[in-house]
C-alpha cells in the first residue's frame, strides 16, 4: 500500500513539473527561513542552561531613580554580598565576584608577557558551586587565600605551553607587573554555550591588592561599579518575592541623607539567570560581544519566517485545489475500487509530506547560503553544524509535519469530497474547492508582500534621511585617532600632533577628547541658577582645543571660543541654552554654570549638532578646554585630522605616513585611524541590518506570491483555451483578451494593496516614533510600491495570457 | 436471490420540477444471472447500474442485496459491501493513468487488506488468465483500447466479486475487441459470476441470459424473474 502511494505520488509530482517546482521552491524558502531563525532562537535560548538548578539562579542588580532620570547598573555595592550572606534567608549560595581587565599577565619563569589576556574575575569557591566547571587539577577551595589563580585549560596552555594541568599547579604568574598569583587549579572550558567568558579566576582575597582594592577595604555602600557582581541561588521552594523584600529592606537601611534629601532611590533587583543573555541594558561580561538578538527582534524574525511559510503553504493550497479536477478521476476510481475517505486523505497528506520533504532537502542547501548572507545578524558561535544537534532535528521534523498538515489538509479534504458517480459521469467540470477561498488566500499573499515592499522602501528612506541629515559639524575628510589609554600623556600627544601636522596631505590637526559624535560620552550634573531657582540637568561634556572648533566647523550663534586650551570656559549647545531658559544666545553669555562646586562662565553658544544617531533627540552638551589638566590629567587623548582629498583617490600613503609618526611616539600601541563618516555610518548599523532583512523578506515574499500567481494564471488560461479561441474567432483583440484573462487577478492584487497600505502605514508610523528626527511617511512610497506590485503581476500574467491569446484559434478549438 | 429492487424512484429537481431518472422500478436478479439492460441514451441505464453498485443514492424504494437492506445502510456499511461484493467495468475503462497494469489490477486488493504475498499471487493469476503478463509494467496509455478494457475487467474481478456491473463495456472498442470481451463475460458467467451489463448493442445483449429494456427510467415490459 505504502509503496503504491509513494509511486503514484512521485509520478504525479513528476507529471506536473511546473506545479511541483512552484510548490517546492515556495515551501523551501519558507522552510529555510524557519530553519535559520529557529536555529537562532534555539542558539540564544540555550545559554547557560547546563548549570545545576539554573532556574533558581539570579543576579542582583541595582536600579537608581531620581526625579530627573532612572538608570540601572548590573553591579552592586561591594558590601552587599557580605550583607546577603549574613542578613538574608532563603539563599542557598551567595556568590559575589569582581570582574577586571588586567592588562598584562607575565610568566616570570619563561619571561613571556601576555598583553590584554582578556577578562578575569576575582572569585571564591561559591562561584564554582553556583556555576558548573569540570576540574582537571586542584579544587575550588584553593581560592581561599590571596594570590591564587585558577585557569582554564586553554589559558594554562597559553601561559605554560610545556606543562599538563597537574604540572601547572603551584606555578606563578604576575599580573600588571605587581600582582603575583600561584596556580591553584585548572578547569576545563565550559561544556555548553555560556556568557561567563572568564578564563582566569583570581582568589577574592587578591582583589584588595589591586588598584581598586581600596574600595574593597572601604566597603562603601555609596558607590556602585558594574564590575562588582552578585549572583545568588535561592533555596528550593523559595519565593523570589520574599528575597526581593529582604533586598528592599537592605536598600532602605542603607539609604543616605543625601538620597533622602534629593529623593534619590536605589533598589536591588533580582535578574533571572535566563534573562542575562538577552538583557541589553544590563549586559553580560563580554563587552566586545555583539549584543544578543533581543527578544523582540527574535519575535520579528519568527513572524517573517512564519509569513514566508504561510505564503508557501498558500501556493500549495491554491494550486492543488485549482487543479483538483485533474486528480478527480483517480479519486473516483479509487472510491469505486473500495477506498475509504480516510485512506484517500492519508494518501494525499502523504503526498504533501513527500513534497515537503523534497522542499526540506532543498531548504537545507538554501539555509547554508542564508546563514552566510545573514552572518552579521548571527552570533559567532552559530553555524551550519548546529543543525546536527538533536533538539534542532526534532524541531525540523515537527516543522515539516506541521507544514505538510497545514498545506495538505484542506486540499486533501477537497479532493476526497468528490462523488465517484459524478466523476465517472464526467460531471466535475465545476470548480473544485472554493474559488472564494483561493481569492482570499491570494489577497493575503499579496498583502504580505506589499507590506514588505512598503516597509523596505520606507526604512531605506529613513536611513538615507538620517545619513544625509546635516550633523551640525563637518564630517567629510575628517579622521581621528586615539592615544593608547593607559600610556597616554599630554606631552606625547602634543608631539604626535606636531609631527602629524607636518605631513603635507594633512590640512589641519586638533587635540581634543572624543569626536563630537561617538559611542562613548561622559555626562555630569550641571547646576544653573536663574532668578534664584536652581536648574539641575545632566550635561554631556566634550573636551576640545581651540583648533577642535575650527576643524569640526561648529557654527557659533553667539560668543567665541575659549581663550586658550586650559582656561575653564563653557561653550554650550542650543539644547542646554533652552534648558537653562534662554531664547536668545547672546543672553547666556557670561552666565555661570556650576559643576563640581566650581562656577565657570559660558563664553559661546553653538548650533545643535548630533552627538549620536538621528534617532535620539539632541541633549544638552558643553564643550570645554582640557578641564582636568590642573589635576595632572589630560582629556586630550584624541588627535583629530583634517585630510586633503588626494587627487588619485587613494588615502593609503597618507595613512601609512600617519601610522609611522604614531609608532614613533607609541611604539607598543595598536594604530587605528577612524573616519568620521564611517563612524556615523556605523551608528546606523542596526537600521541597515533591518533594511537588509526587510529587503530579503520582500524579495522572497514577492517571489513566492508571484510564483503562485503564475501557477494560477497558467491554470486558468489552460481551462479557458476554448473560450479564448471562440472569442478570437468572434473578433476580440489581443489587448481585450489579455485584460479579460488578467482582470480577476488584478482586482485581487488591488484589494491586497488596499489592505496592506493602511497596515504598513500604521506599523511604520509607530516604528518612526522611535526616531527623534524622522523622514515623512510620503504618499509616493505607497503609490510606488502599489504600482510596482501591479506592474509585476501584469508582467507575469501578460507573458502567459498573451501566449495563449496569440494561439491560432483553429488549433485550440480543434482539440475539443 | 442475489439482489432485489422494489419500487425504486430516483429524481433530480430542475427548475422546481422533478425529473425522474428511475421510476417505479422493480428488479430481481438470481445468483448466476447474466442480465443485459438496453435502452436509448438517457434512459437511465447508467443510473441504474450506479444504484445497483451502491455508488449512487435513490430517493424511494427498497434495495436488498443478499437479503440485506441496502436502503437502510449507513455510508460505511455500504462502502464495505460494495468493496467486498461488487466489481465495475466502465465504458471509458477508468484505469489510473499513473499506475502500471500490474498496479492497477492490484489496487482493489490494497483496500481489502490482502497480504502482500497473496496479492502477488492473485495478480499473477489474473495477468496469466487474461494473457497480459507481458504488459504488466506498461502504463494504460501504452495499451490499445481492448487491452485497457481487459485490464479493467481483470481489475474488477480481482476481488472475486459476486456481482460484475459493466456499463457499456465495449462502447469504445471495435467489433473484434468487443467480441473478445463478451466471450470473456460469458466464460465468467459460466464460472458463476453474476453479470449485469448496460449496452446499446443487440449483439452484445444477446450474450446475456436475458434482456430488459429501459425507457425514461422504467422498464418497457414487466421483468420476469
Amino acid at each position: 500500500m505504502f509503496r503504491n502511494y509513494l509511486k503514484i505520488a512521485l509520478r504525479n509530482l513528476l507529471r506536473n513539473k511546473l506545479n511541483t517546482g512552484i510548490n517546492i521552491i515556495s515551501l523551501a524558502i519558507g522552510l529555510s527561513a524557519s530553519f535559520v531563525i529557529g536555529l537562532m532562537v534555539y542558539y540564544d535560548l540555550t545559554f547557560d542552561t547546563y548549570h545545576p538548578d539554573s532556574g533558581r539562579v539570579y543576579r542582583v542588580t541595582s536600579r537608581f531613580t531620581s526625579p530627573q532620570d532612572e538608570f540601572v547598573n548590573p553591579g552592586v555595592p561591594i558590601p552587599l554580598p557580605q550583607a546577603a550572606r549574613e542578613e538574608m534567608t532563603g539563599l542557598e549560595i551567595v556568590a559575589g565576584f569582581n570582574t577586571v581587565d588586567l592588562h598584562k599577565a607575565g610568566n616570570p619563569e619563561s619571561g613571556l608577557d601576555f598583553k590584554d589576556p582578556g577578562p578575569q574575575v576575582f572569585a571564591d569557591a561559591a562561584y564554582f558551586k553556583l556555576f558548573k566547571y569540570d576540574w582537571l587539577a586542584g579544587t575550588p577551595e584553593g581560592l581561599g587565600e590571596p594570590y591564587r589563580v585558577v585557569l582554564t585549560r586553554e589559558r594554562a596552555a597559553r601561559y605554560f605551553p610545556e606543562l599538563n594541568p597537574a604540572q601547572t599547579l603551584g606555578k606563578t604568574l604576575v599580573y600588571n607587573d605587581s600582582i603575583p598569583a600561584t596556580v591553584a587549579g585548572i578547569v576545563a572550558a565550559p561544556q555548553g554555550r555560556t556568557d561567563l567568558v572568564f578564563e582566569e579566576f583570581l582568589s577574592s582575597g587578591t582583589f584588595q591588592k589591586t588598584d581598586r582594592g581600596h574600595y574593597a577595604i572601604a566597603a562603601d555602600w555609596g558607590s556602585t561599579n558594574s564590575s562588582d557582581q552578585l549572583f545568588v541561588r535561592l533555596s528550593p521552594g523559595t519565593d523570589p518575592t520574599a528575597v526581593q523584600k529582604q533586598l528592599d529592606r537592605i536598600a532602605k537601611a542603607q539609604e543616605s541623607d543625601y538620597d533622602r534629601q534629593y529623593n534619590h532611590h536605589r533598589t536591588f533587583e533580582l535578574q533571572p539567570f535566563s534573562d542575562l543573555h538577552f538583557n541589553s541594558e544590563l549586559q553580560t561580561f563580554d563587552n566586545g560581544r555583539q549584543p544578543a538578538t533581543s527578544r523582540p527582534v527574535l519575535t520579528g524574525l519568527g513572524c517573517i519566517a512564519l509569513f514566508l511559510l504561510l505564503l508557501g503553504c498558500i501556493n500549495f493550497i491554491n494550486l492543488s485545489t485549482a487543479q483538483a479536477d485533474q486528480r478527480a478521476r483517480e479519486i473516483g476510481i479509487r472510491k469505486t475500487l473500495g477506498s475509504s475517505k480516510k485512506q484517500l486523505l492519508l494518501q494525499f497528506l502523504g503526498e504533501t509530506f513527500l513534497l515537503t520533504l523534497l522542499a526540506a532537502l532543498l531548504s537545507i542547501v538554501l539555509s547554508y547560503f542564508l546563514l552566510d548572507t545573514f552572518a552579521e545578524f548571527l552570533p559567532e558561535g552559530l553555524h551550519f553544524g548546529n543543525f546536527r544537534e538533536t533538539p534542532v532535528m526534532l524541531f525540523a521534523g515537527a516543522l515539516l509535519t506541521g507544514v505538510a498538515l497545514l498545506a495538505g489538509f484542506y486540499p486533501a479534504l477537497v479532493l476526497t469530497r468528490f462523488q465517484p458517480v459524478r466523476v465517472l459521469k464526467n460531471q466535475v467540470v465545476n470548480t473544485p474547492g472554493k474559488p472564494t477561498l483561493r481569492r482570499i488566500l491570494t489577497v493575503f499573499q499579496f498583502a504580505i508582500a506589499q507590506i514588505f515592499i512598503i516597509a523596505t522602501l520606507l526604512v531605506g528612506k529613513q536611513i538615507r534621511y538620517m545619513q544625509n541629515k546635516d550633523h551640525g559639524f563637518r564630517t567629510d575628510a575628517i579622521a581621528y585617532l586615539h592615544a593608547p589609554w593607559h600610556l597616554t600623556s599630554l606631552d606625547k600627544n602634543e608631539r604626535l600632533a606636531r609631527e602629524i601636522a607636518k605631513i603635507p596631505q594633512v590640512r589641519a590637526v586638533a587635540l581634543g577628547g572624543n569626536p563630537p559624535a561617538s559611542n562613548s560620552s561622559s555626562t555630569s550634573t550641571a547646576v544653573f541658577f536663574r532668578d534664584s531657582t536652581e536648574i539641575q540637568s545632566p550635561l554631556q561634556m566634550l573636551a576640545g582645543s581651540r583648533e577642535y572648533y575650527d576643524l569640526y566647523n561648529f557654527e557659533f550663534l553667539a560668543g567665541r571660543k575659549p581663550l586658550n586650551d586650559t582656561i575653564l570656559e563653557y561653550v554650550i549647545n542650543e539644547a542646554y541654552l533652552h534648558i537653562i531658559g534662554f531664547e536668545n544666545p547672546e543672553d547666556a553669555l557670561n552666565q555661570n554654570i556650576r559643576m563640581n562646586d566650581e562656577n565657570r562662565p559660558i563664553v559661546g553658544v553653538v548650533r545643535d549638532f548630533n552627538p549620536r544617531t538621528a534617532a535620539a533627540k539632541i541633549g544638552p552638551i558643553a564643550i570645554m578646554p582640557d578641564w582636568d589638566r590642573s589635576r595632572e590629567y589630560s582629556r586630550f587623548n584624541f588627535i583629530h585630522l583634517d585630510l586633503k582629498n588626494p587627487g588619485d583617490g587613494s588615502l593609503s600613503p597618507t595613512i601609512s605616513a600617519i601610522e609611522e609618526r604614531y609608532k614613533e611616539v607609541y611604539p607598543d600601541a595598536d594604530f587605528e585611524l577612524n573616519f568620521m563618516d564611517e563612524t556615523i555610518a556605523g551608528f546606523y548599523q542596526d537600521e541597515r541590518s533591518l533594511a537588509k532583512l526587510l529587503g530579503w523578506a520582500m524579495g522572497l515574499s514577492v517571489l513566492i506570491s508571484c510564483l503562485g500567481l503564475l501557477g494560477l494564471v497558467i491554470y486558468t488560461t489552460n481551462r479557458r483555451t476554448k473560450e479564448i479561441g471562440i472569442r478570437k474567432v468572434l473578433g476580440a483583440s489581443l489587448a481585450q483578451l489579455g485584460l479579460l484573462l488578467s482582470r480577476d487577478f488584478l482586482v485581487l492584487v488591488g484589494i491586497a494593496f488596499l489592505i496592506a497600505a493602511p497596515l504598513a502605514g500604521w506599523g511604520l508610523y509607530s516604528w518612526l516614533q522611535d526616531y527623534a528626527y524622522r523622514t515623512e511617511l510620503s504618499w509616493w512610497v505607497f503609490i510606488l510600491s502599489g504600482v510596482g506590485m501591479i506592474a509585476l503581476a501584469l508582467l507575469i500574467m501578460g507573458l502567459r495570457t498573451l501566449a495563449v491569446a496569440r494561439k491560432n484559434p483553429v488549433e485550440s478549438l480543434r482539440t475539443e | 436471490m442475489l439482489l432485489e429492487l422494489n419500487n425504486i424512484f430516483k429524481w433530480v429537481t430542475q427548475g422546481g420540477n422533478r425529473v425522474f431518472l428511475l421510476k417505479h422500478l422493480d428488479l430481481a436478479v438470481e445468483q448466476g444471472d447474466f442480465l443485459s439492460v438496453m435502452g436509448p441514451s438517457g434512459s437511465g441505464k447508467s443510473t441504474l447500474l450506479h444504484v445497483l453498485g451502491m455508488l449512487d443514492d435513490f430517493n424511494e424504494g427498497e434495495y436488498y442485496f443478499q437479503g440485506e437492506p441496502v436502503h437502510g445502510f449507513r455510508d460505511k456499511q455500504r462502502a464495505r459491501f460494495q468493496k467486498e461484493h461488487i466489481g465495475f467495468v466502465f465504458q471509458a475503462y477508468h484505469l489510473i493513468d499513473e499506475l502500471t497494469v500490474y498496479e492497477n489490477i492490484e489496487t482493489p486488493l490494497l483496500y481489502q487488506k490482502v497480504s502482500s504475498s497473496e496479492r502477488k499471487a492473485l495478480v499473477a493469476d489474473m495477468l496469466d488468465r487474461f494473457g497480459i503478463v507481458g504488459k504488466k509494467d506498461l502504463f494504460p496509455a501504452q495499451l490499445s483500447g481492448g487491452q485497457q478494457q481487459l485490464v479493467g475487467v481483470a481489475r474488477a474481478l480481482i476481488g472475486k466479486p459476486r456481482l460484475l456491473l459493466a456499463d457499456e463495456p465495449t462502447g469504445n472498442l471495435n467489433s473484434r475487441q468487443s467480441r473478445e470481451i463478451m466471450e470473456l463475460f460469458q466464460e465468467l458467467n459460466a464460472e458463476g459470476t453474476t453479470i449485469i451489463q448496460a449496452t446499446h448493442s443487440e449483439t452484445n445483449a444477446a450474450y446475456g441470459s436475458r434482456t430488459l429494456h429501459l425507457l425514461d427510467g422504467s422498464w418497457t415490459s414487466t421483468p420476469e424473474p
